[in-house]
């Protein structure tokens, strides 16, 4: 066991090889950049046994994944903002053939009023790839999520691919006191890769052809089970981590000083941690506030989500992105989960295009979902520290 | 195994078998199907957007014997390439293929193509050339001939058919320095053979471009699915040679230039085309011709073609059902 | 609503036979719609295609099982299935076939008014190719009502002329005005029982994931690689190879050439056609050096 200073990208780039990645296609994008040139250099370095494949764009990149996982190897890969866009159409590709290549994203905001920084509205709306998806709050999560992410995206009730999500630079190229396990506790956790399907000439498959009408309704619903049945896998894959590293997460989402709450936040990412602070703070000046960190969009807890927020009066959604329709993204997702529950949900926008979050904007958000709470009526969706009224 | 160098050793068994869904007369299923017989069972299938992901299978049946795999339109280069990675470090010894379109290879594939040719990846690379985008209906590509009709380049009152001349994409690949590339034709039968053969020898990415008939497409006759290639490398439309670590070599020389007239007076995709047009083909071709063969062409006549009325449905194969 | 269902092959101009009763439908003031069967078919194999016309606004989009018109393009299909199938009491069929309508069976249960038109012989001489599908349309106004011949031939003319130049308007049109005097009106009552192809469809969970399949036996057919041998393609043809093997010097020229596999080369590189997968193309014929291979019209035979 041994304690290394690194950044999450680095703890991004141990997880993979720990977890005995075999084929590691990459393409250069900030801020994820240096997941793959920290693997350039375990594998140059002869401390990690895979094949680096450096394409020439993010669409060959899961191009090349998706080829490798079909021949059976486990695939690692990563990529940010543009880079997703660019794959966006062979992530559709992945899913359906059930390959469960694990890619980690840095999360960047994606395309124009926007630069380098973080905001989630790249990996948020690939939601509905057929991809799982986690979100990190720091890079001991990173590091231990990929290894995690393998051992549930290879499981037989699932055989997805799954994405790991970190935010650009807090995470991504902040250094931070990481544990690195050792090899053979993670082999221990992680067995072999057993693939289902596999491009071989001695047991020939046809792979992914046209499929017509009559197939392709049975197939898809194939792959709603898989994500459902991923839940289970979630919340057994934690435990085990749990027992063998001592760190456990909480699977699908994890409930702080949520019990006794009357209100709370529920949101994704970095974000999580500032939210700690909050909360500690009001609880000490006696106000019943809890947190509630999503970490899977997908599977998204939602009968979950049902039994932990029994208790709430009111809970408030953190989103790093808009949905261009009043509402962002997380709020919908719960909002829908909590349909006829009773609670009032509002939502609270920060953070976009990378605009950093400080404890007094979680503050202002705790303000409002309080306010909700004692049955004032606040707006269902709150931009914070936006300049100018809100309309 | 017997190495290949005629027709008569090509084995019986087929990779790409029958009951496919090809067009009568599909010169693309002609060639795949030879190709697929020589590289026999040690071999994995890449197909991208094409007519042969249609018509080579169709969920829950393939024409296929071998592993067989479809994802998207753009990526036969990168796919290939992780197939491959996955087989080496599987110690799996088998040839890995990739049988794109000519839409697929000279366009939208071009930079997965590319990718995979500077890599040198251990991949072969088949373009089925039928010139233009056929499986969506007859859309004009980069490998489209000057002057032919398209449904994106119609005869229209003031523009008729193509005006750029078809791209050389064997060149392009070639100049990614890769070990092998040819040119085929599938009424070359030796040649055929011998090139598919050395593909299947050499270690790293090798290139085959195909000229491969449309019946719908060329407006055709079905019959003349094969037979037209002749044709084409007789008249310098298509020329058949190859480059072998570097170096260039003519395969097979026509004894003498056959006016381009000859070739398109077969297909109705040429049918309106005017007198210049012919002319600045021939030209075209008589400059091609001296390129790759390397000596005075004779000065072909540039005769207009017999223009006969046509009634031969256009193309849009919707029209056709 | 009537509903109308268009049988043929890839290249028989089924869609364009809809499409144009439709727009003749339009012009005399009914709404209409046509559209084919978004299939992946090509040139030779079945298709179908329709068309639904009524006085009110049409707001169905599904496709046409209780058709009250059948249009039958090619007799041959009738070996296939049964075109006729889900034909309404009062319904009518109109097929492209020699023979008269007594002499036809459309499959068990069918008992309706039909007509017959020589169509493929009245598109050879009047356009030079087999396209029968203006010539289907004439002998359509002459066995049902709705739409005349006179808007059926306006819409011809503006549809195939506007894609095709004024003079294969005039010509199609022509085909069709000949089809409409040359049909034969009467009564066909079929017998012949159709039995519908069994195919694999499993529910979900019984279905490997990952859209991936092995080569797999199930009681009703053989799914994954290799399986197409249970689609007999050959059925396409319109012409058929005769191979005279006492002309035949073994070049293997058509073995090699035959884009569908149909050529089985023996041990003694003497040829014999698999004629359920030889969709007729001629390649054979055209690249055997010796002239040892005919193409007859027609379709016949499995083997040779």
């Amino acid at each position: 066991m041994a304690v290394k200073t690194i950044t999450g990208d680095q703890a991004v780039a141990y997880g993979a090889m720990l977890a005995r990645a075999e084929v590691v296609p990459g393409f250069p994008i900030t801020p994820q950049t240096v997941i793959i040139e920290q693997i350039s250099e375990f594998i140059n370095d002869g401390l990690m046994d895979a094949d680096f494949i450096p394409a020439e764009s993010e669409h060959s990149v899961m191009s090349v994944a998706v080829g490798a996982s079909a021949g059976g190897v486990r695939t690692f890969t990563a990529t940010s903002s543009q880079g997703l866009a660019l794959m966006y159409e062979m992530l559709f590709a992945a899913a359906p053939t059930r390959l469960p290549v694990v890619m980690a994203v840095a999360n960047r905001s994606l395309g124009a009023a926007s630069g380098i920084w973080t905001e989630h509205n790249d990996s948020v709306p690939v939601r509905e790839s057929g991809w799982l998806q986690v979100y990190v709050e720091d890079n001991q999560e990173a590091l231990d999520m990929i290894i995690q992410a393998f051992r549930i995206a290879e499981d037989r009730r699932v055989m997805l691919p799954i994405m790991v999500c970190l935010d650009g630079f807090i995470l991504s190229h902040v250094v931070e006191g990481v544990d690195i396990p050792e090899q053979a506790v993670v082999d221990r956790f992680l067995p072999r890769f057993a693939p289902v399907n596999v491009l071989d000439p001695r047991d020939p498959i046809m792979m992914n052809p046209v499929t017509p009408p009559e197939f392709a309704t049975e197939l898809r619903y194939q792959q709603d089970r898989a994500v459902e049945a991923a839940r289970t896998v979630i919340g057994e894959a934690d435990e085990e981590f749990a027992a063998l590293t001592g760190r456990r997460y909480g699977g699908l989402f994890e409930a702080y000083r949520l019990e006794d709450a009357e209100f709370a936040l529920i949101g994704l990412g970095t974000w999580a941690g500032i939210a700690r602070e909050v909360v500690d703070q009001l609880r000490a000046e006696g106000k019943k506030a809890g947190l509630i960190k999503l970490r899977y969009m997908r599977p998204f807890p939602g009968q979950e989500l049902r039994q932990a927020t029994l208790n709430l009066k009111a809970l408030g959604t953190f989103d790093r992105s808009a949905a261009f329709n009043g509402y962002g993204p997380v709020f919908t997702e719960v909002r829908n989960a909590l349909y006829g529950s009773g609670i009032t949900v509002t939502d609270h926008l920060a953070g976009i295009g990378g605009r950093d979050i400080t404890a007094e904007m979680v503050r202002d958000m705790y303000g409002l979902v309080e306010r909700s709470a004692r049955g004032e009526k606040v707006r269902d969706c709150t931009w914070h520290a936006l300049r100018g009224e809100m309309e | 195994m017997t190495r290949m160098t005629s027709m008569k050793d090509v084995p019986r068994e087929d990779m790409l078998t029958h009951g496919h869904g090809a067009c009568p007369g599909c010169g693309y299923a002609a060639t795949a199907k030879n190709i697929a017989k020589m590289l026999g069972p040690n071999t994995v299938v890449y197909v991208p957007a094409s007519c042969l992901v249609v018509f080579g299978a169709l969920y829950p049946y393939s024409s296929w014997k071998t592993p067989y795999m479809f994802t998207a339109f753009e990526n036969t280069g990168a796919v290939t390439t992780g197939i491959k990675a996955a087989l080496r470090r599987r110690h799996l010894d088998a040839t890995v293929v990739g049988m794109a379109g000519d839409g697929g290879t000279f366009d939208i594939g071009l930079q997965a193509l590319s990718g995979a040719a500077e890599r040198n990846e251990d991949v072969i690379y088949v373009c089925l050339d039928n010139e233009a985008f056929m499986n969506t209906g007859i859309q004009r590509s980069s490998a489209t001939p000057f002057g032919a009709w398209t449904t994106t380049t119609p005869v229209g009152l003031e523009v008729k058919g193509n005006r750029r001349f078809k791209k050389d994409i064997a060149r392009i690949v070639a100049d990614h320095d890769v070990p092998y590339v040819a040119t085929l034709s599938v009424a070359h039968f030796t040649d055929f053979v011998r090139k598919v053969q050395k593909a299947k020898e050499v270690r790293g990415f090798r290139f085959l471009h195909c000229l491969t008939p449309c019946i719908p497409g060329w407006r055709i006759e079905p019959s003349k699915g094969v037979s037209i290639n002749r044709l084409a490398v007789d008249t310098g439309m298509w020329t058949l040679y190859e480059v072998e670590n570097g170096v260039p070599k003519v395969t097979y020389k026509p004894k003498a230039m056959t006016p381009v007239t000859e070739y398109l007076k077969l297909q109705g995709r040429f049918k309106h085309m005017s007198e210049a047009d012919v002319r600045q083909l021939q030209a075209w071709l008589c400059a091609k011709w001296r390129a790759h063969y390397g000596e005075e062409a004779p000065s072909p006549p540039c005769v207009m073609p017999g223009h006969e009325e046509v009634l031969a449905h256009d193309g849009d194969p919707l029209y056709g059902i | 609503m009537y509903e109308i269902r268009f049988h043929g092959r890839g290249g028989q101009g089924a869609v364009m036979a809809a499409q144009t009763l439709a727009d003749a439908a339009v012009r005399i003031g009914f709404q209409a719609q046509a559209f084919p069967y978004f299939g992946a078919e090509r040139r030779g194999a079945p298709v179908e295609a329709y068309a639904r016309i009524d006085t009110a606004k049409i707001r169905t989009k599904s496709q046409v099982y209780r058709p009250h018109l059948v249009v039958i393009m090619d007799a041959s299909l009738l070996e296939l299935e049964g075109p006729a199938s889900g034909l309404r009491p009062d319904g009518k069929v109109v097929m492209n076939v020699a023979q008269r309508p007594e002499e036809l069976d459309l499959g068990a249960g069918v008992d309706a008014e039909c007509g017959t038109v020589d169509a493929s012989s009245i598109a050879l001489e009047t356009l030079k190719m087999p396209v029968v599908n203006t010539a289907m349309l004439g002998a359509v106004a002459k066995v049902w009502n709705v739409v005349p011949l006179d808007a059926i031939l306006e819409a011809i003319e503006d549809r195939f002329g506007g894609k095709l130049g004024r003079r294969a308007g005039m010509l199609n049109a022509e085909a069709a005005r000949r089809a409409y005097e040359a049909t034969v009106v009467g009564r066909t009552q079929g017998k012949r029982e159709y039995v519908q192809p069994k195919r694999w469809l499993p529910v979900w969970d019984e279905i490997p994931i990952g859209v991936s399949l092995r080569k797999t036996a199930h009681v009703e057919e053989e799914v994954g690689p290799a399986t197409t041998y249970q689609h007999h393609t050959g059925r396409w043809k319109w012409s058929t190879p005769l191979y005279k093997k006492d002309k035949c010097i073994r070049c293997l020229r058509c073995w090699w050439s035959c884009p569908d596999a149909a050529i089985v080369r023996q041990d003694d590189d003497y040829m014999r056609w698999d004629l359920e997968y030889c969709k007729g193309c001629g390649i054979c014929a055209d690249i055997c050096p010796v002239e040892a291979i005919d193409m007859l019209q027609g379709a016949r035979g499995t083997w040779q």
